[in-house]
């Protein structure tokens, strides 16, 4: 299934490509956009421009990385009643659908990776303050995310049109992993929530334990596996129900 | 190699509501509907048997099918398959069996078609050395060398069915399920998944259950047929019962009498008589009597049997 996941990845380079040109896009654009905002003053909530960028490139980075096509693919397989087969194999359904979604992500890294070095100089990214925290938040937080998708995915058993949820939790995942206006700018409230949805796992704590923002990456680790243990139990309910809410369309 | 016993699967889903708001009334009900799709069904099929399994469009051919391929849970009634119980030893159940559906493909649409077969290897864990002898023979049964590295969005309905068949019996489950597996296909791809069928179960006693709205693919492949209505099990017997009728003898005269021994003219002018014994005797003894202008025998087949049950 990894390997499924992977080959489809590669089979829809086209689509990468565009990714990878928006990808490009979106940081340039952040990038004018920001420092005409910053203007001529030094910082602005205790981040300077410079580690701002960085930290707005790197985010967008990785949630282009963590993308997950496993959501829509589940969504495809349900309408056409193709699921039927996934659930016939001998292998858990979850099982096939993370390592599905791991291929494809490991897919979407190798055809990203040519433009890397540009998104890095467009940031003007410098090395990792703490590189092997980053890796360790980082994947963490892919984690996170491949859980939340699969879960939202999950509604595909009980509601058979689920496009306007997906095109609604891309918007609020990406909002809340700070993406578009690190959490640090987040008013009071907006704030707090932030800081108790997991979203920031898959975008703001990685690139901020990378520009040196976050230094102790022990507490955000905890809380991460924390998550990771929590989500992991509602994934097994979820789907232990959605096994009895089986209706295959058609036939 | 299967029982089936009492087996009855109820649908409950939500009251649709019509009118205004009516989505939005369907979505809040407390009020369900019951739909019984399978009702108090009871079989046995022995292993190497290849099954006609029939009933018109929502009989309950493929909730049955489900059932089977621990899909979906009974509502009450037992089953077994090779042993096991389809629902609560899913993943041993599953290596067991092999699942055709004519209607859709468990072939990855955008990739070539090796890409699907090598999935199937690995997600029922078969030896590389096995693989590649099972995907050999497949290759030389199914003529897929042609194909086997295409998209299989490119391909023939008729390739992409062979490549199906080949997904199922790639790692050579004891028992198939075929919904359809010839629907849309051409004359000489009908018959090659025929020819494929006949060859799993005689070379490995492969027990096959085979559902089809295409009876010349059940008079082909079939002894039992195993016919349902409304859930129910109305036939389970051989062909031959079922069709066990005698052949008739339709014939035209010259004249038109009311009727000639014994038999009535039926409204199109012809005279319809049941044959028993010698045929030519009989066909010579009407002969004497009036001039025959024309003469056809009728076999009794499946198609109006079956008609016959549907419309009744």
């Amino acid at each position: 299934m990894t390997r499924i996941g992977f080959r489809l990845a590669l089979a829809y380079r086209g689509d990468i490509i565009m990714t990878c040109v928006s990808l490009v896009a979106q940081v340039f654009l952040l990038r004018m956009i920001w420092t005409s905002v910053y203007g001529s003053r030094p910082a602005a909530a205790g981040l300077t421009l410079d580690a701002l960028l960085a930290y707005l490139t790197l985010a967008n980075l990785q949630s282009f990385a963590t993308q997950t096509l496993v959501s829509r693919t589940i969504h495809h397989r349900i309408r056409t009643g193709t699921v039927f087969f996934d659930l016939a194999r001998p292998v858990g359904y979850l099982r096939q659908m993370a390592a599905f979604q791991v291929g494809n992500t490991l897919g979407g890294l190798l055809l990203l990776a040519p433009v890397v070095p540009v998104v890095l100089l467009v940031g003007s990214i410098t090395v990792p303050v703490n590189g092997p925290g980053y890796v360790i938040t980082l994947v963490l937080g892919y984690v996170i995310a491949v859980q939340l998708a699969l879960l939202i995915s999950l509604i595909g058993f009980w509601l058979m049109e689920t496009g306007a949820i997906h095109l609604l939790y891309r918007l609020v995942s990406q909002f809340f992993a700070g993406t578009m206006v690190p959490l640090a700018f987040f008013p009071g409230f907006l704030g707090a929530l932030a800081e108790i949805l997991p979203f920031q796992y898959t975008g703001y704590v990685p690139a901020a334990v990378y520009v040196g923002h976050i230094s102790d990456v022990s507490g955000p680790v905890t809380v991460e596996l924390a998550w990771i243990a929590g989500l992991w139990c509602l994934l097994a309910l979820t789907w232990s129900r959605a096994c009895r809410r089986v209706v295959i369309q058609g036939g | 190699m299967i029982r089936v016993e009492g087996l009855t699967k109820v649908f409950r889903r939500p009251r649709t509501f019509s009118g205004p708001f009516g989505a939005l009334r369907t979505l809040v009900t407390r009020q369900y509907e019951e739909r019984t799709a399978v009702d108090d069904l009871s079989f046995e099929i022995g292993e190497g048997e290849v099954i006609g399994y029939l009933g018109p469009n929502g009989a309950g051919k493929s909730t049955t099918i489900k059932i089977l391929t621990g899909i979906l849970t009974p509502t009450s009634g037992t089953v077994e398959v090779n042993g096991l119980v389809p629902w609560s030893d899913r993943s041993a159940n599953a290596r067991n069996v092999g699942v055709v559906f004519g209607q859709r493909s468990q072939l990855w649409w955008d990739l070539p078609l090796i890409e699907s077969l090598r999935l199937v290897g690995s997600l029922y864990d078969v030896p590389a050395a096995r693989f590649e002898t099972s995907l050999r023979k497949l290759r030389d049964l199914l003529g897929l060398d042609d194909f086997l590295d295409t998209p299989v969005r490119q391909l023939s309905l008729g390739q992409r069915m062979r490549g199906d068949l080949a997904a199922a019996v790639l790692y050579e489950p004891p028992l198939l399920y075929l919904d359809e597996p010839t629907v849309g296909l051409d004359v000489l791809a009908k018959e090659a998944v025929r020819e494929f069928i006949v060859e799993t179960n005689r070379a490995g006693r492969t027990t096959v259950i085979l559902t089809t709205h295409d009876l010349a693919d059940v008079e082909a492949l079939c002894k039992r047929i195993i016919l349902i209505d409304r859930g129910k099990v109305i036939f389970d017997g051989a062909i031959d019962a079922l069709v066990d009728k005698p052949r008739r003898l339709v014939v035209t005269l010259e004249s038109q009498p009311e009727d000639v021994r014994g038999v009535r003219r039926d409204a199109d002018g012809r005279y319809v008589f049941d044959i028993h014994g010698d045929l030519p005797g009989m066909i010579a003894s009407i002969a004497a009597e009036h001039p025959i202008r024309d003469l056809s025998i009728e076999e009794p087949d499946l198609e109006s049997v079956i008609k016959g049950i549907y419309t009744r």
